[in-house]
């Protein structure tokens, strides 16, 4: 093998493990993967399954959150959603519709709520302001008007 | 004489095959160098919005 060939290959084979090693220890070791929670629901009886039955903001410890959340076309319930700064917020959405997509602008959040499918994922809010939280699935006709915001104070 | 000269031509080919090399090795690198730079910015993005 050329001596070139010998070079670049090494580099290639030792960035691609780098890559993954890096990945596969925030995913397994710091727990930091894509949302993949499990669980299941009825889409028909949405309204009437805990915690379902009774969507909100609830205060679950010191500074801890859980907000109750179903997205239906075009919009969150609850929406303008306010926490206190450093309040860790735990979301857990189901739709009662199609697919609809959770973003909040400038945080790592990003999932997909999905029709019979429960969906978690949490986030610090450690800066203070006014968090735009968006659709990002197209879901029908006024899929752009789908937003809403979540203040910290 | 013949066998000398063919030895000759053999190696003007090998220091031909090392200099076309050459721009495979710096392509490669620069396509390597995209790829880390594209990866360590997303990796930075991802970090700071923790």
């Amino acid at each position: 093998m050329h001596k070139f060939e010998e070079i670049w290959l090494t580099l290639s084979a030792g960035i691609l493990i780098i890559f993954m090693v890096v990945v596969g220890y925030q995913t397994f070791a710091l727990g930091m993967g894509p949302p993949s929670e499990k669980e299941t629901i009825d889409p028909q009886k949405v309204d009437q399954i805990a915690p379902f039955n009774d969507p909100g903001v609830k205060k679950i410890g010191e500074n801890e959150y859980e907000v109750v959340m179903t997205l239906q076309a075009f919009g969150f319930n609850p929406g303008n959603i306010e926490v206190p700064a450093g309040a860790k917020v735990n979301f857990t959405m189901t739709s009662k519709d199609v697919t609809h997509g959770f973003q909040i602008a400038e945080t790592n959040v990003n999932a997909m709520v999905m029709p019979g499918h429960i969906q978690k994922i949490s986030h610090t809010f450690d800066k203070p302001g006014n968090y735009l939280i968006l659709c990002n699935e197209y879901c029908g006709t006024g899929h752009q008007m789908m937003s809403t915001t979540i203040t910290v104070k | 004489m013949n066998t000398t000269k063919a030895n000759i031509s053999k190696q003007q080919e090998g220091a031909d095959d090392v200099k076309s090399l050459k721009g495979t090795l710096v392509s490669t690198g620069i396509v390597g160098a995209v790829i880390v730079i594209m990866w360590v910015a997303v990796f930075w993005l991802y970090m700071t919005r923790l």
